[in-house]
């Protein structure tokens, strides 16, 4: 007998709040936070339901926040 | 021509000890040198570091907005880079001054303003969101991974391995009940 298959739960998307006219910026870090896996790693546009243009404004302010030591680049 | 610029100074603790003014004034002295307008500088915050940087875990956030001529921006760039006071800085081109931060930065020069003394050790434990009111705690990265059985040899679980029998997940019957 085949073992049963893992049940796939799916993620929400565009669950982290943000007004439209909104820029991200390094010092957000309540944004910033969210969008960070417990390792430190960046969360993909699948999971942060941004468009590509906000996700490149979080790419930013990810890397900016890590160079003054805000955010880790890695846990 | 001048540019407005946004830059996040990271102080030295110690320097900030020994008197917020001074330490800030530092900082102003250095962009003035090069021809900058200050327009607003303010304390940020006060942190652990995610990482220690020149040695120290934590320092003290300056932000400040100032106009600098383009031909000094080199120079001031280095001699930042070269000043003690200033462990780490950010320097950003930005369009104008958040409203919010004139504001800000003229409560701090009231005279009711108090900066807060930073902690005595140069510990901490670094959360990413840090002097959150009371009662809050940030769990970014606490472990949110089932592997408290890491340790358990590779391969298939048998329900040997459960301690609770109950803790078995439920579904079809395994082979090892069948074997």
């Amino acid at each position: 007998m085949n073992p049963p298959k893992p049940v796939v739960v799916p993620m929400r998307k565009g669950t982290i709040p943000i007004k439209r006219d909104q820029h991200i910026e390094y010092k957000d870090l309540e944004i910033l936070v969210k969008c960070i896996t417990p390792q430190g790693q960046l969360v993909s546009r699948k999971r942060t339901g941004f468009t590509a243009q906000r996700q490149r404004e979080l790419k930013k302010a990810v890397k900016r926040a890590r160079h003054l030591a805000l955010l880790p680049f890695v846990v | 021509m001048t540019h407005l610029f946004e830059g996040m100074f990271l102080i030295d603790n110690d320097r900030v000890r020994a008197g917020w003014a001074d330490a800030k004034g530092t900082v102003l002295a250095l962009l003035e040198k090069h021809g900058a307008t200050v327009h607003t500088a303010r304390r940020w915050d006060e942190r652990a570091l995610a990482y220690p940087v020149k040695g120290k875990r934590r320092a003290t956030f300056l932000l400040a907005y100032y106009d600098v001529p383009n031909e000094s921006l080199a120079n001031l760039e280095r001699d930042i880079q070269l000043s003690e006071a200033v462990m780490r800085h950010l320097q950003l081109s930005v369009a104008e001054v958040p409203a919010a931060e004139r504001e800000l930065a003229l409560a701090e020069q009231g005279p009711e303003f108090v900066v807060p003394e930073p902690p005595a050790d140069d510990q901490g434990l670094y959360r990413p969101l840090q002097n959150l009111p009371e009662g809050e705690e940030d769990d970014t990265f606490e472990d949110q991974d089932d592997d408290m059985d890491m340790d358990r040899p590779r391969g298939r679980r048998r329900d040997d391995d459960y301690l609770d029998m109950d803790d078995r997940p439920s579904g079809p019957k395994s082979r090892v009940e069948s074997r």
